[in-house]
């Protein structure tokens, strides 16, 4: 059986899955049994048969899993975003339909050597900075929750940093494979670009407040860094410099102070004045700064073993209005983990992990090292990010606003996390066309 | 209307399974193609100059101590290398037994790997022995293991 045919089934395997958790949305939603949600799960099934042909036309020995997994879990977030909101899942869709476009477009322009790429890395490089940047600029950009991550033009915003995230990885594989040979021999003076990178990262952070970002970003610096060197020695200097850099920006930052407050000791006996829209009240912090946290920990409690079950979690107050803020991008993990349980979040949790592993195999197989620093680069990108987000959740780390990739709702993301996908089947079709 | 509500629970109670178990058939599927290629080179993909300090870094794979020979002294330690050897009476083995009228002119091939040192007979008139036992394909060597090549015994030594 070729590589593509076993992408068809397991996509058919996905299909299934759609038309099931849309039906039950569906008929909870309406309480009445009936078929007219499978329209839905058709169009999605289609869609994917059309990034499938793709495949099998550019790509055609790349692995097989990864389409499947990635066609899953934008498969499970869209049925979550719809059963929240169906307006928000219209327009996600529409975004996953520019997200397949957009993995076509990388597929159809990179099939005969996407190395090329390692010829402008410079361009890379300085889009990265630029998409790194954009949300601090005073007009376009924006400050959502304390943190300054978006950018509008008109009535359309999105988030460059996930753009500039991709363009980051390409640059940072393309540069630090021309210069492996020289940093592997950890010179002195070969600490420059790590300095210069860590000084690039402290400024994300001081500008945008995001230590999400930021950790994101030095993070896959330090993952590639030690790919193409060896040198743990780069990785304990950066690791204790991000520290260094994390902890002064805590003492002069009152919003990264407060998510770690809000990490450490999310619920307090006594009040605490608290800023609200009609001024300064007195609360006790889980009615205050650490509410949405503490909200969405019983979101995943209430979920117990088996889950609520689609449509049936509980989301609303009996007003109407959202109980979790954000629950359809940062925290659509506690949604999912509320509605299909342990047992759910635990196949959510496999799938993410999967993806993870055919990824690094990619890396693995592939022979030249600026392929394998990309793969394994973008690989370790979506890790740190899926990471940073549900370790957040689950008060592992201080909690970033950062999306769940293929997952959470929002457009700059789909797009991203598909152009992604599409690299990390470019450079697998390369290792396996070659044996 | 209850009889109406009770079969939508019903229905929505058989999506819900049937959800999780299709969830994990996929899971399924792909764990167990995965495993099958397991195959794949286990290679690091750290990039070139680790692999060399590794290989520098490796430890010897062993020695082969001569307990009894016609041709070798009693004691004498071979120590191996990570290039394979070969032992026989032709005078192209690395290992040579000329004094050994046991021994077939190509006799045995001692192969260092990634996994131990393998030991393989290389088609001789009077075969190779471990432990007694003559060999008919390769064979790992344990520390401890007596190899017979024609009337020479070597014992395997880490």
């Amino acid at each position: 059986m070729s590589a593509r045919t076993r992408e068809l089934g397991l996509l058919t395997l996905v299909g299934l899955i759609t038309a099931t958790g849309f039906a039950s949305v569906y008929i909870a939603r309406q309480n009445e049994i009936s078929s007219g949600s499978l329209s839905y799960a058709g169009f999605f099934f289609a869609l994917y048969l059309v990034a499938h042909l793709v495949a099998r036309l550019t790509v055609p020995d790349a692995d097989p899993y990864l389409l499947p997994m990635a066609a899953l879990l934008t498969a499970l977030g869209l049925t979550e975003i719809y059963r929240l909101n169906p307006t928000d899942a219209l327009r996600q869709g529409l975004w996953v339909v520019i997200g397949v476009g957009c993995f076509a477009l990388t597929l159809v322009a990179l099939r005969h050597d996407f190395r090329r790429l390692e010829s402008y890395k410079y361009l890379f490089g300085l889009s990265a900075l630029a998409l790194l940047f954009m949300p601090a600029l005073p007009k376009i950009g924006r400050t959502v929750n304390g943190a300054r991550l978006w950018v509008h033009f008109g009535s359309l915003q999105f988030q460059p940093g996930e753009l500039g995230k991709i363009a980051m990885i390409v640059f940072l594989a393309a540069y630090l494979h021309s210069k492996q040979e020289v940093l592997a021999l950890g010179r002195l003076k070969d600490f420059g670009p790590l300095l210069a990178i860590w000084g690039c990262a402290m400024l994300v952070l001081v500008a945008t407040h995001d230590l999400g970002s930021a950790l994101l970003f030095f993070g896959i610096f330090l993952a590639i860094l030690y790919l193409a060197t060896g040198r743990l020695l780069y990785v304990g200097v950066g690791l204790t410099l991000f520290l260094v850099g994390a902890a002064g920006v805590y003492e002069t930052t009152a919003h990264v102070r407060s998510r770690v407050t809000i990490w450490l000791h999310p619920w307090t006996t006594q009040r605490l004045p608290c800023h609200t829209p009609h001024g300064i009240e007195l609360m006790t912090r889980q009615q205050c700064e650490s509410y949405q946290l503490v909200k969405s920990l019983y979101s995943i409690a209430q979920g117990g073993f088996f889950g609520t079950g689609w449509g049936k979690g509980t989301f609303a107050l009996p007003n109407g209005n959202n109980l979790i803020p954000d629950l359809n991008t940062d925290f659509i993990f506690s949604a999912l983990a509320q509605e299909l349980g342990l047992v759910g979040i635990a196949a959510l949790l496999l799938v993410l992990m999967l993806f993870v592993v055919r990824g690094f195999r990619v890396a693995l197989q592939v022979d030249d090292g600026f392929s394998k620093l990309l793969a394994a680069g973008l690989t370790f990108g979506f890790t740190l990010q899926t990471f940073i987000i549900i370790g957040g959740i689950l008060r592992i780390i201080p909690l970033t606003g950062i999306t769940l990739p293929f997952i959470s709702y929002g457009g700059s993301s789909v797009v991203a996390n598909f152009i992604l996908l599409a690299g990390l089947l470019l450079v697998s079709q390369r290792a396996n066309e070659a044996r | 209307m209850a009889l109406a509500s009770i079969s939508v629970d019903a229905v929505l109670l058989a999506l819900k399974i049937a959800f999780l178990l299709l969830l994990y058939l996929f899971i399924w599927r792909i764990v167990r193609a995965a495993s099958r290629e397991m195959r794949a080179p286990q290679e690091s993909f750290v990039l070139a100059p680790m692999a060399e300090r590794h290989e520098k870094r490796a430890p010897r794979p062993g020695t082969l101590v001569v307990i009894s020979s016609p041709d070798l002294e009693e004691g004498q330690r071979v120590e191996l290398t990570h290039e394979a050897l070969t032992i026989g009476r032709g005078p192209l083995n690395e290992l040579q037994l000329d004094q050994d009228d046991f021994t077939s002119g190509k006799h045995a091939l001692i192969d260092p790997r990634r996994d131990g040192v393998w030991v393989e007979d290389l088609g001789s008139t009077n075969g190779s022995f471990v432990n007694g036992v003559r060999l008919t394909s390769s064979r790992r060597l344990l520390p401890g293991d007596v190899l017979r090549i024609g009337e020479t015994d070597f014992r395997y030594e880490r």
